[in-house]
């Protein structure tokens, strides 16, 4: 792993070094987290996509990574935004700068990087360096859960990294302008009820209720993935062009990134993790599979979703290819398996 | 998104009381066209009201036709039978419009509400009078082979959307509202507005006024939709057409023909229906009234393809209303509107 930054800085934290025991912006303490990675953050500015300045940097990010705009709204919240003016910035030595800490699973910083005041700050090199520590490869990963070998999913990973390394493109530490920074952060969701902007909304998901505080701008799509990890339910284009994001909503599909989190409230929601029981499989997923009704499958519970709704629907009563074919006309395959989507629909509705 | 307050509505009137004394308050009901404005930053509101899960989800009958309440979806409206048998072009054209997800969610209301798909609109890069009044209309020497060709202006050219707003003019539906001046009707073909220097106001609503109910006045006579489209399904109409026709033994006593997609608001072809009115139905007459409904079409640089497809769709669409030639598929189905591609075909029981 090599750096073209100067990572160095004499009184922070050295890599190799156990990280002081502190208490973390959320109440928990650093030696609480043990067992699992940690992506300590100090920046100016607490992460916020919402913000225009940082969801620019963010989308510099995307464009150098190349991940695509799904990664925009993800939440990462396995990593801490630190405030750089901060006693813990103290702590770690970096009172005043931008700077990012990597700790293993014994808490021992792993990699860091400090930026100097008014130091630019590429995102290519942070990235380049990140993945060279912890390659978010599918083989390091476990087929079944995206789980990589430390413990941290890749999902998270990939998410954490570009978050913390946005914050660290982010404009040197200026104390005398942080009063303008908190109200712009707190006044951009204020007067919604309870202050923060967060209104308590409980979402019926697969037969279980969800207590969740939310943003009202907060997708139902966004709720399922980045609040309740149930990331089953896709999200393609984020604009009701593709279905992916199907569910069913009382029964009837319903795209979830068109709907907001807080107007689902009162309705019976159920996601692909809702339709097997246990090991059992749906028949249309055992038809899917049967019928090799995909090929890369990212929008194969968009379908399912949109095929099982079909089956109490009154107007594919017959069957018929063509009825299919326009009822099934907003879920979207880049891989064309639609004459076996088809197939497995049809086996599905004459048993 | 830009941040907004959210509010669940208890009642149409507490509604119209929220909006009307904010100026940054909206409605939100379906939200499958709002929610995407949102996030596009087009919408800024300071408030929504959700108006979604207040009672106005029934369709009742109602001085000899239908009301159909605004929040009843637009899955529910096209399955009715009463509006299947007696109004095919309403079930026609909301089934040739969206995708099974959308109509679940979005509402009667809310469709003909929907705003404008000129790219410029949807992107606050560029100029749009519509969205930001005064900017300029990005669209007038850009790529406009979607937009209009009747009643634009120098300030938008942008058309409307909506499949079943084409419909509920030709049947000339009437809209119930309620607003801060209390309840009021308003014929369905003077919702919208034309452009002209104010290209921001898609309709004669007042800030705070809220559709409670759609209702189709009586009608014992023929009715038809029918829809071209760039693919075969889910997809906005290039041009589209709604027929109502009453017949007086074999002539025709009164036709009502609307056209979609050719304006700022579903267009209704008066001369071709004065052209109309006491004839007898053919092949020859029709191909004159649709002459004559596009002898006032304005082209601009790429749209001057709609003419001669808006032409052929209006005959045709007559044709299949009154019977010369067959329909496509069962009336009251998409595979009756839709021209062309796999939704045209007909759907024939396996």
């Amino acid at each position: 792993m090599s750096l073209p930054l100067k990572p160095e800085f004499p009184l922070a934290l050295q890599t190799g070094d156990l990280a002081p025991d502190c208490e973390l912006p959320d109440g928990s303490r650093l030696t609480e987290l043990r067992g699992r990675p940690v992506v300590l953050a100090f920046a100016p500015d607490t992460w916020d996509p919402t913000l225009a300045h940082q969801s620019e940097l963010f989308a510099q990010l995307l464009a150098e990574f190349g991940s695509g705009a799904a990664f925009v709204d993800a939440a990462a919240d396995e990593w801490h935004a630190l405030d750089c003016r901060g006693e813990l910035a103290e702590r770690f030595g970096v009172v005043g700068k931008r700077a990012l800490f990597l700790l293993d699973e014994q808490g021992i910083v792993r990699w860091k990087t400090v930026v100097e005041p008014g130091e630019d700050l590429r995102p290519g090199p942070v990235l380049a360096a990140l993945e060279a520590l912890h390659p978010p490869t599918p083989a390091a990963a476990s087929p079944a859960t995206g789980v990589l070998a430390s413990g941290l999913t890749r999902r998270t990973f990939v998410t954490a990294t570009l978050a913390a390394a946005a914050l660290l493109l982010l404009p040197g530490c200026r104390t005398e302008s942080s009063d303008t920074n908190e109200q712009a952060a707190t006044g951009s969701a204020d007067g919604a009820g309870s202050g923060n902007g967060l209104l308590a909304v409980t979402l019926r998901i697969n037969d279980k209720n969800y207590p969740l505080q939310l943003d009202p701008r907060v997708t139902l799509l966004d709720a399922l993935r980045e609040h309740l990890h149930l990331t089953g339910t896709k999200k393609g284009c984020d604009h009701g062009q593709c279905g992916a994001c199907t569910v069913h909503l009382n029964g009837q599909s319903a795209l979830s990134c068109l709907t907001l989190a807080v107007m689902s409230q009162g309705q019976e929601i159920t996601t692909i993790e809702g339709l097997s029981t246990g090991e059992a499989l749906h028949p249309m997923q055992a038809a899917f599979l049967k019928h090799d009704a995909f090929q890369c499958g990212y929008c194969t519970p968009g379908q399912i979703m949109a095929a099982t709704a079909l089956l109490q629907d009154q107007t594919t009563r017959t069957g018929s290819a063509v009825e299919l074919r326009e009822a099934m006309s907003g879920n979207l395959c880049r891989c064309a398996a639609y004459p076996n989507i088809l197939a497995a629909i049809q086996e599905v509705q004459r048993a | 998104m830009h941040p907004f307050q959210y509010q669940r509505a208890d009642s149409a009137e507490q509604a119209v009381a929220t909006v009307t004394k904010n100026p940054a308050a909206t409605f939100i009901a379906g939200g499958t066209s709002h929610v995407d404005l949102l996030k596009e930053g087009v919408y800024r509101p300071g408030l929504l009201v959700d108006v979604s899960a207040l009672p106005l989800r029934q369709i009742t009958a109602h001085e000899g036709g239908l009301r159909i309440g605004a929040g009843v979806s637009n899955t529910a409206a096209a399955a009715s039978a009463e509006v299947r048998q007696r109004y095919p072009a309403v079930s026609e054209a909301l089934l040739a419009g969206a995708s099974v997800q959308i109509r679940n969610v979005a509402s009667m209301a809310g469709n003909p509400l929907q705003r404008t798909r000129c790219p410029y609109f949807r992107d606050p890069t560029q100029a749009c009078n519509k969205r930001e009044p005064g900017s300029g209309c990005a669209a007038l020497e850009g790529y406009n082979h979607v937009h209009a060709l009747f009643g634009a202006s120098a300030a938008c050219v942008a058309t409307h959307p909506s499949d079943v707003a084409v419909a509920l003019a030709a049947l000339d539906a009437r809209v119930q509202t309620l607003g801060p001046k209390g309840p009021r009707t308003i014929a369905f073909p003077e919702l919208h507005r034309l452009p002209g220097t104010t290209p921001h106001l898609d309709t004669i609503l007042e800030h705070g006024e809220l559709i409670t109910s759609i209702d189709l006045p009586a009608f014992t006579g023929r009715s038809h939709y029918l829809k071209v489209r760039e693919r075969a399904s889910y997809a906005y109409a290039l041009v589209s057409c709604a027929v109502a026709l009453e017949m007086d033994g074999p002539n025709i006593r009164r036709a009502r023909v609307a056209l979609g997609s050719v304006a700022h608001k579903p267009w209704r072809a008066t001369s071709a229906e004065a052209m109309l009115a006491g004839q007898r139905p053919t092949e020859q007459l029709f191909r004159a009234a649709a002459d004559a409904a596009f002898a006032e079409a304005k082209p601009l640089k790429h749209n001057a393809y709609k003419v001669p497809m808006g032409r052929q769709l209006m005959v045709r669409a007559l044709l299949e209303t009154s019977s010369l030639q067959p329909l496509q598929g069962p009336a009251g189905t998409a595979f009756a509107a839709s021209v062309g591609g796999v939704a045209g075909q007909v759907a024939s029981p396996r």
